[in-house]
């Protein structure tokens, strides 16, 4: 068995935001992370829309070496505001300096405990294959806060 | 999906990475230039000009500075170096 991610909101993710269980206010917000998942062929999990938290992630995180620490990146919150009618949200992009690894997708989730639970996925991103950096940089780019474009947008 | 019922949606990430060395100025100056200016793709022509030729103006002034940030840093390095012992060192650090 190989890792398979598809880009998705989770759609646990959907119930949590009407159960108010995410606060993406920058800096007094709950803390929101960016954890890597290790190379296809490196796992064994399927990731996508079920995927519901950061537990799921198990043994094909990323591990702890190449410049990767476990967890993840804490992502630098925008507080959301609305384009016209659509509501959006985003990130500064996020940068793994010095880093050599391969990956092939990531989860972005709630690491604060909310509700008794912390760890609840937002979204799973897919690479599409493996990306692979060797004693370089590697980031992920959010795009525009925008009512098009937005990572996170409620339209 | 988008224009008909709404909902809530996920919007389309790069990926960017280098390797041998970190992102040059230029890089990182495009970068940021995603998030300072976003030109619709619906937009009308004649804003979408001139929101792209004031793309390229800051273009310009963000790669100077940024490259002035390095610069300053690779300054604030060579005294590391030169304190800690290791001016040998600064020599990496010139172009």
């Amino acid at each position: 068995m190989a890792i398979s991610v598809t880009t998705a909101m989770p759609t646990s993710f959907k119930v949590s935001i009407l159960r108010a269980f995410h606060d993406f206010t920058a800096s007094t917000g709950n803390t929101f992370k960016l954890a890597l998942l290790k190379a296809t062929a490196s796992g064994s999990g399927t990731f996508g829309a079920a995927t519901t938290n950061y537990s799921d992630l198990g043994t094909d995180q990323l591990g702890a070496t190449g410049g990767y620490s476990t967890g993840g990146n804490t992502l630098t919150s925008v507080t959301p505001v609305a384009d016209g009618t659509t509501a959006v949200c985003d990130f500064d992009n996020t940068t793994w300096s010095g880093a050599t690894f391969t990956t092939c997708g990531g989860l972005i989730y709630n690491s604060s405990t909310v509700g008794g639970t912390s760890g609840r996925a937002c979204a799973v991103l897919s690479f599409g294959g493996d990306q692979q950096v060797t004693s370089g940089d590697f980031q992920i780019q959010f795009p525009s806060p925008a009512a098009s474009t937005a990572i996170i947008r409620i339209a | 999906m988008i224009g008909s019922v709404g909902g809530a949606l996920l919007g389309e990430f790069k990926v960017t990475h280098v390797s041998g060395r970190g992102f040059s100025p230029e890089e990182v100056a495009e970068m940021a230039l995603e998030k300072i200016v976003y030109v619709g793709a619906n937009s009308h022509p004649a804003i979408r000009d001139q929101a792209e030729a004031f793309k390229a103006q800051i273009r310009e002034v963000l790669v100077r500075y940024m490259r002035q940030a390095v610069a300053s840093h690779n300054t604030t390095l060579m005294n590391r170096f030169r304190d800690a012992g290791h001016p040998e060192l600064i020599k990496l650090l010139e172009n």
